[in-house]
């Protein structure tokens, strides 16, 4: 056997093994080691951003319901009433309903007769009375014509009032000014929303960078160390954005879970008044913006990590 | 027993120099921390760097371990242009430099032999624990601590502490060990221990370079020594022509 040299290979599956040990070892054990024992310094960031994460979930969830509440009046805004005179030829109610059925821009052409108008009014707080007051049926009949787009409602009623079978006096329900200032009161509520939002991102982000910078700083000799017996800057900033992203995914938890429950509380409560004033916001919409809160604090607190690593951590 | 540790990846000369400065100059703000320093050192060869306070001593580490970047000039380690090494790659370079401080800089958490481990795995993932584990015990046996191994390091001296820190800056068997003052903090008797480590480190074919105020310790030795004067090296004496260097002792 003289003179043969064994080369044994090294067993590749300990390889792997190591590598996955050392780098759970040096980026996610180190971490959590180090997050529970700095947690004094931690718990203030941890809070803070819990209850701007609750704040965010609260606003993003009556954002929610607003665009809803907005979609129902758009709906609701894009149907015309075309009323019709009383002495109104057949003809040409037919030939007016024709012509808007086969216009591309309407969804839908109902007809509501006199007898209708009245059945219907009578079910309105306050119009009854109106009906009872005079000895004949006051109100008219009307085409009902769902418009596909609130745009393109202006269009239609020019295209209907020119109809001789339409009332001269009140000719349709358009009012320009009804869908416009819905938007304006629903654009204003968005950007306070979104200042808002932004305003709590910016204390969340500002809050834990100064909570990693505090644990940079109290671990800078341990840094120092890990830098010169040559450590990958992965390895000594790993640790750092695996703290933060601990900190925003516990704080995106617990914020989660209450906005969670929050909303399902008000769902359980009031079913109904509940559906009204807060429309979509179902079990699995408050499910949803729990993940969601869960999920944008582990960003945030990764993220700001990664920034104030970025900026604090001399290579 | 450093034999063991260090021999069997000792290496070998290839001609180049392990250490290259070439006209380094590193300025902080108008002040000339090192002004034109050229000087290179050999494989295997025991350097002092001496000089007094102020003088660049620690700067010129610095620059050798790229914690700083010179104002102008060369700095090669091993071959790597350090002068011009990216921050993500200063890594790979450090893993060739063992270092060695004053106040040893061992991590307080962690054991004599987790505090040399962690500079094995640290700088190559593949280490496995019981193999971190054995080159660790290995290289702290190479010291003379092979019984201290699951001590902290306040449960030891500070001759033991240094002696760690020694072991964890060879356990990569680097080709450049860097030590910045490393008998400041000790008595004579427990330095020239310390020293006797770092002439063998040196015969097992490392470079080392030993920043020093140690005037005793220098001239008994021996090697060669650079002196550094107000950021210029005005000296480069070479080995067993160093003297009695009492003009450095007086000043």
């Amino acid at each position: 056997m003289a003179g043969i040299v064994l080369k044994a290979r090294f067993p590749r599956r300990h390889v792997v093994e190591a590598v996955i040990r050392n780098v759970f070892r040096y980026l996610f054990q180190g971490a959590a080691r180090n997050w529970a024992r700095n947690f004094g310094s931690t718990a203030p960031a941890l809070s803070s951003m819990a209850l701007l994460l609750f704040l965010s979930g609260l606003i993003g969830l009556t954002g929610f319901a607003l665009y809803n509440l907005e979609q129902i009046e758009a709906g609701q805004a894009s149907m015309l009433h075309v009323y019709l005179r009383d002495d109104a030829d057949a003809t040409d109610v037919f030939t007016l309903r024709n012509r808007l059925a086969l216009d591309p821009r309407v969804a839908t052409v109902d007809y509501t007769s006199k007898a209708q108008a009245l059945q219907h009014a009578q079910t309105v707080p306050g119009l009854p009375q109106l009906a009872g007051a005079s000895g004949s049926n006051p109100f008219p009949a009307s085409l009902d014509v769902q418009v596909k787009s609130i745009d393109e409602v202006a269009a239609i009623d020019a295209v209907a009032r020119i109809s001789p079978a339409v009332d001269p006096v009140y000719p349709t329900s358009y009012d320009r000014g009804a869908y416009q200032r819905i938007q304006s009161v629903l654009l204003a509520v968005a950007v306070v929303g979104i200042v808002f939002l932004a305003l709590l991102g910016f204390v969340a982000v500002t809050v834990t960078i100064n909570s990693i910078r505090a644990a940079i700083h109290s671990r800078r000799d341990e840094v120092a160390i890990l830098q010169l017996v040559g450590a990958p800057r992965w390895m000594v900033r790993g640790p750092f954005i695996v703290e933060g992203a601990i900190t925003g995914s516990l704080a995106g938890a617990a914020a989660g879970l209450v906005t969670f429950g929050l909303a399902l509380a008000g769902i359980a409560e009031g079913s109904a008044s509940f559906s009204q004033f807060a429309p979509g916001v179902t079990v699995t919409a408050a499910a949803a913006a729990g993940l969601i809160v869960f999920a944008v604090g582990l960003g945030l607190g990764s993220g700001s990590s990664l920034l104030s690593v970025r900026r604090h951590l001399e290579s | 027993m450093l034999s063991r540790l260090l021999r069997p990846d000792a290496r070998e000369a290839k001609g180049r120099p392990i250490v290259e400065f070439n006209s380094v100059t590193r300025a902080y703000g108008s002040r000339l921390a090192l002004d034109d320093v050229d000087f290179s050192l050999e494989p295997g060869e025991l350097a002092f760097l001496v000089g007094p306070s102020g003088a660049g001593k620690t700067t010129l580490l610095k620059l050798i371990n790229r914690e700083l970047r010179p104002t102008q000039g060369e700095v090669w380690i091993d071959g790597i242009a350090a002068h011009e090494l990216k921050a993500s790659r200063v890594a790979e370079l450090r893993r060739r430099v063992g270092v060695v401080f004053q106040d040893y800089k061992l991590l307080p958490r962690l054991t004599a032999r987790e505090n040399v481990a962690l500079a094995l795995q640290v700088g190559d993932l593949r280490v496995s624990d019981h193999e971190a584990r054995e080159r660790a015990l290995d290289a702290l046996e190479a010291v003379g601590l092979g019984d201290r191994g699951d001590s902290m390091p306040h449960e030891l001296s500070g001759g033991q502490q240094q002696r760690v820190a020694v072991a964890r800056a060879v356990i990569r068997k680097p080709p450049l060990l860097i030590a910045d003052e490393p008998t400041g903090n000790l008595d004579m008797d427990t330095a020239w221990g310390i020293t006797d480590l770092l002439e063998d480190i040196a015969a097992f074919g490392i470079t080392v370079l030993v920043a020093t105020h140690n005037i005793e310790i220098v001239t008994r030795l021996q090697r060669r020594v650079l002196t550094l004067v107000n950021g210029r090296l005005v000296r480069d004496q070479p080995a067993g022509q160093t003297g009695r260097m009492a003009w450095l002792a007086s000043s």
